[in-house]
């Protein structure tokens, strides 16, 4: 009796855990297979799952810049994406290390700021931000992009490489403040060090975020060859590429790079660092 | 000495304070500012002062109100549904079994990839004509009398917009509450069997209590979040008009820039209001 139930259990969860996979899955598969369908066989009723006669015909469409410019968009977004991580990374190692380790007065309200900020963004700030950077002659730059995600980034890499920041213990670094090093140095030669997984963490969730972003990108850049993916692929909707699978490949294209770099951060973000890991 | 440490901690907290306050709280309220103005479309030309007429053009539009219904509308579905999905599957794999490392990389997925790839992919799914979701609903299980324009209809296009807002955002609530889950000590757990508590009993007694901080973060957050969503709805459906996407085509299709700051500044004003509501009445901070 206790073992039936036992083995009953065991099947309503794999039940269970079939269902959220399938629920997960079910848009990537589709996704994935069709990419590979050629264009007969995308719009057939009913439709099927895996392709009859696959080809990489959607693949070559895509990466072929003679008809459609994805590698220039996806450079334009490594550029930015690069850029706006390593630039936000750099800023909130500072900015962390002194929430963490150094005190003074107002610290406690600077931070709740931050915080504070983590709950704003994206549409609430776009008409002034549009009308500032054309202000500034930033309008249809890189560098426009760059400093909005610069910012859109910075509370969430604050809080956490503070929160990674903390769990260095404190005797390390006094006795290196003892021997003699200066805070810079503490910083420089034992906090950066010992907290390379986090860094690098951070800069990959900076990374994705600008990689991802679609709202700002769409307003600041108004050239094609600025163009970053997510408005690249906007555009092919509405234009001559419009074929699904062509759609697909394009999208499981610029999907894959940052699905890669999440799941090999995937571990660090889970332990521990979960508040705010990840906006969105 | 402290002098000194002070000293640097305030210059290394100087390029996020001037970052903060010159690309965050100066365009809040250069946003007030630009309310109360004529914005000519031009930006290098002056922009003329008319008070609060966008405010009262706007409070007085029956379109913005109906963007404010379907907002509404919108945030209280998807905070329920992504907290309860989260909720439900952190409860679920909550236990060690073979290959949990993957099942959880696979269940953060939707929240990891770019949203323009994420919405192709639903409008696929969701194609009125050749679409799997109505051959499956209509055809396979005789779920709906006929095929829907899910997508483009106005009318069913708020039902997809909030499943794909769910299907995207439930992993963080899953990766939230899982962590706190596993905070638990589990000898409150077997107090609690020692004591003859049945399954709910434990649940509703040791684990909700525990989770009620989580919760409460995962609430706020995800309806704050939710409320001004832009691109999740746009890409998947423009005819699902929320506040942001009526701000968007106010400001950036129209170029109505005022009117678009009014919204934003309302939008905003609401948004601090639920956050200090919230955090005052309900978290009791």
């Amino acid at each position: 009796m206790v073992k039936r139930n036992v083995i009953g259990r065991k099947i309503g969860f794999a039940v269970l855990l079939f269902m959220v996979l399938a629920f997960v899955l079910i848009p990537f598969i589709m996704m994935i297979t069709s990419s590979f369908k050629p264009p007969a066989e995308q719009t057939l009723f009913p439709p099927k799952v895996l392709p009859k006669k696959p080809t990489l015909e959607h693949y070559k469409g895509v990466l072929n810049p003679n008809v459609f410019p994805f590698l220039n968009y996806f450079k334009n977004s490594l550029i930015i994406a690069l850029i706006s991580a390593g630039i936000g990374v750099l800023i909130a190692i500072f900015g962390s290390y002194s929430f963490a380790r150094l005190e003074y007065k107002g610290r406690g309200i600077i931070q709740r700021g931050v915080l504070l900020v983590y709950m704003f963004g994206g549409v609430l700030l776009v008409v002034p931000l549009f009308q500032i950077i054309t202000k500034l002659g930033l309008f249809n730059t890189r560098a426009a992009l760059i400093i909005t995600y610069v910012v859109q980034t910075l509370p969430v890499s604050l809080y956490m490489l503070g929160n990674y920041f903390r769990t260095i213990p404190e005797a390390i670094e006094e006795a290196a403040l003892i021997d003699g090093c200066n805070r810079l140095e503490v910083i420089y030669k034992i906090v950066l060090p010992l907290s390379a997984p986090a860094i690098v963490s951070v800069f990959i969730y900076a990374f994705m975020i600008s990689w991802n972003e679609y709202l700002f990108a769409s307003v600041f850049i108004n050239s094609e060859a600025l163009r970053t993916l997510p408005i690249g692929l906007s555009q092919l909707f509405y234009t001559q590429h419009y074929i699904w699978g062509r759609m697909m490949a394009a999208s499981l294209l610029t999907a894959i790079p940052v699905i890669v770099l999440f799941l090999s951060i995937e571990r660090f973000i889970t332990g521990g660092l979960t508040f705010g890991g990840v906006k969105g | 000495m402290k002098r000194k440490e002070a000293i640097l901690g305030y210059w290394l907290i100087l390029p996020t304070v001037l970052l903060i306050v010159g690309l965050i709280f100066y365009p809040i309220c250069y946003n007030l500012w630009l309310s109360l103005h004529k914005v000519n479309m031009n930006p290098f030309k002056p922009n003329t002062f008319i008070g609060l007429g966008h405010y009262k053009k706007v409070l007085t539009d029956l379109d913005f109100w109906m963007s404010f219904k379907t907002s509404i509308i919108f945030t209280v579905a998807t905070v329920l549904g992504t907290t309860l999905l989260g909720l439900g599957v952190a409860l679920l794999l909550n236990r060690e079994f073979k290959g949990r490392a993957i099942v959880r990389g696979i269940i953060l997925l939707p929240y990891v990839a770019p949203v323009i790839s994420l919405v192709f992919g639903w409008k696929y799914l969701f194609h009125p004509v050749f679409g799997m979701a109505n051959y499956v609903l209509v055809d396979l299980l005789h779920l709906l009398p006929k095929h829907l324009n899910w997508v483009e209809s106005p009318q069913f296009a708020i039902y997809a917009v909030i499943l794909f807002n769910i299907w995207r955002n439930f992993p963080f609530a899953f990766l939230m509450i899982l962590a706190e889950l596993q905070t638990i000590p589990v000898t409150l757990y077997e107090a609690a069997e020692v004591d003859g508590a049945t399954a709910w009993d434990k649940f509703r007694h040791i684990t909700l209590p525990e989770l009620r901080y989580v919760l409460g973060a995962l609430v706020i957050l995800r309806t704050i979040w939710n409320f001004y969503k832009f691109d999740e709805i746009y890409l998947l459906s423009p005819s699902v008009e929320t506040v942001p996407v009526y701000v968007y085509e106010k400001a950036f299709s129209n170029f109505n820039f005022g009117e678009g700051a009014a919204i934003t500044t309302i939008l905003f004003i609401f948004v601090l209001s639920f956050i200090l509501y919230y955090v005052r009445k309900v978290l009791k901070w």
